[in-house]
């Protein structure tokens, strides 16, 4: 599963981080495998998605977190 | 006599100020050559 | 006058960097470019013991020395060239307490360079609220560095980072983190070609195509024995770089750094819930922004019309009080009226600096982003375009500057094409002056101002104009790129004050000098062209008029006979000549020679318009009325009906919302896109449109 199929609210930790198309800032801003990544808030039309990731609060595009590889946290 | 001569300065730095600010504009080459800075 | 060295201010954005640095430098402060780019580049100076004072030089903010954009650029090639006139000998690297972990990343980069860097915290007034708790002893130890913990907002530490400072030859410049593990036998190989340099320096060199003096990567790939690295192998250690460097950052932080999340208070969950809300969000925005306009055309008239008058009188002072001739009629209806041109909307556009500066300070600009991403995308724009497209609203120069931080090419050139569109502070002018002419002064429901909504929607008029055509250029470019979009939603906080005055001042500075001697100039060579003329029409203008009208009116005397022979003068004068010249062009769209004049002038700089119009129509005018009172007197002379009516008033405003009549614009946008292509395509397409639409609006609100 990948960020895009979180749900809002949702927490889960990246599993893997290294798709080409992932840009460096977004690795630098701490998107790595076994950081925490949740949820908070989806924008209108479901994109782009808003997120915490490694306490930093951010927003990507959903085509960008569907190449970020996540486990659910139970 | 004062008041030709002063207005003749005056439309000089004029004219002047603006053919500097716009037709001797320095274009400075970007110091950023090819790649992906900012330049597309 | 003791030692003076160099600090810079390094960071990650939205840490609050430039409040540490506006708290550090106040007034001493100065705003410029760097040279040969358009990068603002902010100095100061602040005294940090009797003998020694520092020069602080306020990098752009950047998340990590890995620069993808020309500002972030110029922090690694300031921060890799030791021949730079502004290299630092300590460099202050500016975190925020919530994002410490984040921030460090750069932090830990920067004191691979083997510079002198010490750590300000900023926002440490934040600390008890969100429960936080830091080891600093241990951190300092662990960083090799000293750690100041400062508060812009309460004014507090900053005693302390100065006395960092002043010990900074103290400071180790050992690296704390040992990155060149990630590919050990290559760095060692770096280091063997090199051995007087740093490791992760000549790393930097070969991942980037900056200017750093000394070396570069060209010198440093063409050495003999070093292996080449391939743009994805560059990539991939990068990548290995990043999580090296969080291995020691977490290792750290567990041991220093304590939250207790129970403790941890703050709006940002209520906020965002409204604010990031599908409705109420769009609502909240679209509120705000009536708001600005309310406050732009309103609240801001009052002080107008006190400027107004002003310089309607010290026109008038000028004629009586100084010794009658040519030099004082040019001062009293050249040079007057042409800098009231451009004093009289100085509370404007502060009005609306001030508002974009807020909206930024508070961080609500990016959720404002978050919303809209998805909506603007199928314009073939980013979220990150109404940033360019809402400070587009004071000027495109500095919007177009601030489409950079689009990642995606196509939007990117697309934002930078449609934001001339948006209506800058130059429009105001020319916009309010039309308004208060041509539209009643009632209010809808005796709260809303007719005049303010107008205003309102030339501005909607301006975004639609711009979304349209983002709209046709989405559909007509090829151009092929990847997309990625990253943006920060930084914690809502407080703007604070000095930041905003700050930001106020030089802005609106900036705009009234810099505009102000284009418009002074121009209104100086428009009186001389109004003022002279050939001597066999212009110069027996009395004799003319007499012979003229001792054909039709027997008796011509007293005011009338004067008046007739000023306009007379006025028709005939070099300008006059001119005017009448293009008259054709500008007939069908309502308007009489004289503001096909005011047109032309415009081309230089918008603003011009009114400057040019008081020019125009006070040579020879012995009255003192304002500005307004001259536009509302004056009849077309083609037609002999009042000039400005609904129709042509409309035409006028049409024209100024589409026309690209802005030289430095064009200018920036090539410089931006790298080619005349595209501001040449701007300153054709829009200008055409602009004259057919209003060419079609006069026609038919003129039936």
């Amino acid at each position: 599963m990948t960020v895009a199929d979180l749900k809002k609210g949702q927490k889960a930790i990246i599993t893997d981080s290294s798709a080409r198309d992932i840009p460096l800032k977004l690795l630098e801003m701490g998107c790595l495998p076994g950081n925490e990544v949740s949820l908070l808030h989806i924008a209108p039309f479901s994109d782009p998605m808003y997120l915490t990731m490694n306490d930093t609060h951010l927003a990507i595009r959903k085509q960008t977190a569907a190449l970020i590889e996540v486990e659910l946290e139970d | 006599m004062i008041q030709e001569i002063l207005v003749g300065v005056t439309v000089l730095a004029a004219v002047g100020y603006l053919v500097k600010k716009f037709f001797f504009k320095k274009n400075s080459s970007n110091s950023c050559g090819s790649g992906s800075c900012g330049c597309g | 006058m003791g030692k003076q060295i160099n600090v810079a201010l390094v960071g990650n954005p939205n840490t609050g960097k430039t409040s540490v640095f506006n708290q550090l430098t106040g007034l001493t402060q100065k705003i410029g470019n760097y040279p040969g780019i358009t990068v603002e580049k902010k100095e100061g100076v602040t005294k940090i013991s009797r003998i020694l004072t520092a020069h602080i030089l306020d990098l752009p903010g950047t998340y990590s020395l890995n620069a993808s954009s020309l500002d972030e650029n110029i922090v690694i090639e300031l921060l890799l060239n030791k021949n730079h006139k502004d290299y630092p000998d300590v460099v202050v690297v500016v975190s925020d307490i919530e994002n410490l972990k984040r921030n460090l990343l750069l932090f830990t980069q920067i004191k691979d360079l083997g510079i002198p860097t010490i750590l300000a915290i900023n926002m440490a007034d934040r600390m008890e609220r969100k429960g936080i708790e830091l080891d600093i002893p241990q951190m300092e130890e662990q960083l090799k560095t000293k750690i100041a913990l400062v508060s812009a907002r309460k004014k507090t530490g900053f005693d302390e980072l100065k006395k960092h400072i002043k010990n900074y030859s103290l400071l180790p410049t050992t690296p704390c983190c040992n990155v060149s593990s990630i590919d050990k036998s290559y760095f060692d190989k770096l280091q063997q070609t090199y051995p007087e340099q740093e490791r992760y320096k000549l790393w930097l060199l070969i991942t980037h195509d900056a200017n750093f003096g000394e070396l570069d990567r060209k010198t440093i790939a063409s050495r003999n024995g070093l292996p080449q690295k391939t743009k994805d192998e560059i990539k991939k250690l990068q990548h290995k770089e990043v999580v090296a460097r969080y291995q020691f950052i977490n290792g750290m932080l567990k041991a220093c750094f304590k939250q207790d999340l129970n403790l941890a208070k703050g709006m940002r969950a209520q906020l965002d819930k409204v604010l990031t809300h599908p409705v109420w969000g769009y609502l909240v925005f679209f509120v705000i922004l009536l708001l600005i306009f309310q406050a732009i055309y309103d609240w801001s008239t009052i002080p107008m019309d006190w400027i107004d008058e002003g310089f309607a009188y010290l026109g008038q002072w000028v004629k009586l009080n100084l010794p009658a001739g040519m030099f004082t009629n040019l001062l009293a209806e050249g040079v007057v009226p042409g800098i009231g041109g451009i004093v009289i909307f100085i509370p404007q556009i502060a009005m609306l600096f001030l508002f974009i500066s807020i909206l930024e300070e508070t961080g609500y600009m990016s959720r404002v982003v978050f919303l809209m991403d998805k909506s603007m995308r199928k314009f073939g724009l980013s979220g990150k375009s109404v940033i360019p497209l809402v400070s587009g609203t004071a000027c495109a120069i500095p919007a177009v500057m601030a489409a950079r931080n689009i990642e995606n090419w196509k939007e990117r050139l697309i934002t930078i094409l449609v934001v001339p569109f948006t209506t800058c502070s130059a429009r105001l002018p020319v916009y309010l002056i039309i308004i208060s002419l041509v539209i009643p002064d009632e209010h809808l429901l005796g709260i809303i101002s007719y005049q303010a909504l107008a205003l309102m929607a030339m501005y909607i008029i301006g975004f639609g104009a711009a979304i349209a055509a983002a709209w046709i250029a989405n559909k007509s470019l090829r151009v092929g790129t990847r997309s990625s979009f990253v943006i920060e939603m930084p914690d809502y906080k407080l703007p604070i004050f000095k930041n905003v005055g700050l930001t106020v001042v030089d802005k609106t500075k900036a705009f009234v000098v810099g505009a102000g001697k284009i418009i002074l100039s121009i209104s100086i060579i428009l009186w001389v062209l109004a003022s002279f003329g050939p001597s066999d029409t212009f110069g027996n203008a009395r004799k003319n008029v007499q012979a003229e009208m001792a054909s039709t009116d027997p008796m011509p005397q007293g005011v009338d006979m004067e008046q007739r022979i000023a306009s007379y003068k006025l028709k005939h004068s070099y300008m006059g000549i001119m005017g009448r010249g293009i008259e054709p062009a500008v007939t069908p769209l309502g308007y009489d020679w004289k503001i096909g004049i005011a047109l032309i002038s415009s081309f230089a700089a918008r603003e011009v318009f009114v400057g040019t119009l008081a020019t125009i129509y006070s040579v020879g005018s012995d009255n003192q009325i304002t500005i307004k009172e001259r536009l509302a007197g004056e009849k077309n002379t083609a037609t002999g009906k009042p000039l400005f009516t609904l129709a042509s008033g409309i035409s006028l405003l049409l024209f100024y919302a589409f026309a690209m009549q802005c030289m430095s614009t064009l200018a920036i946008v090539k410089r931006e896109t790298n080619s005349w292509k595209w501001p040449l395509l701007q300153l054709f397409l829009m200008t055409g449109f602009a004259y057919l639409t209003a060419l079609i609006a006069y026609q038919l609100l003129n039936l």
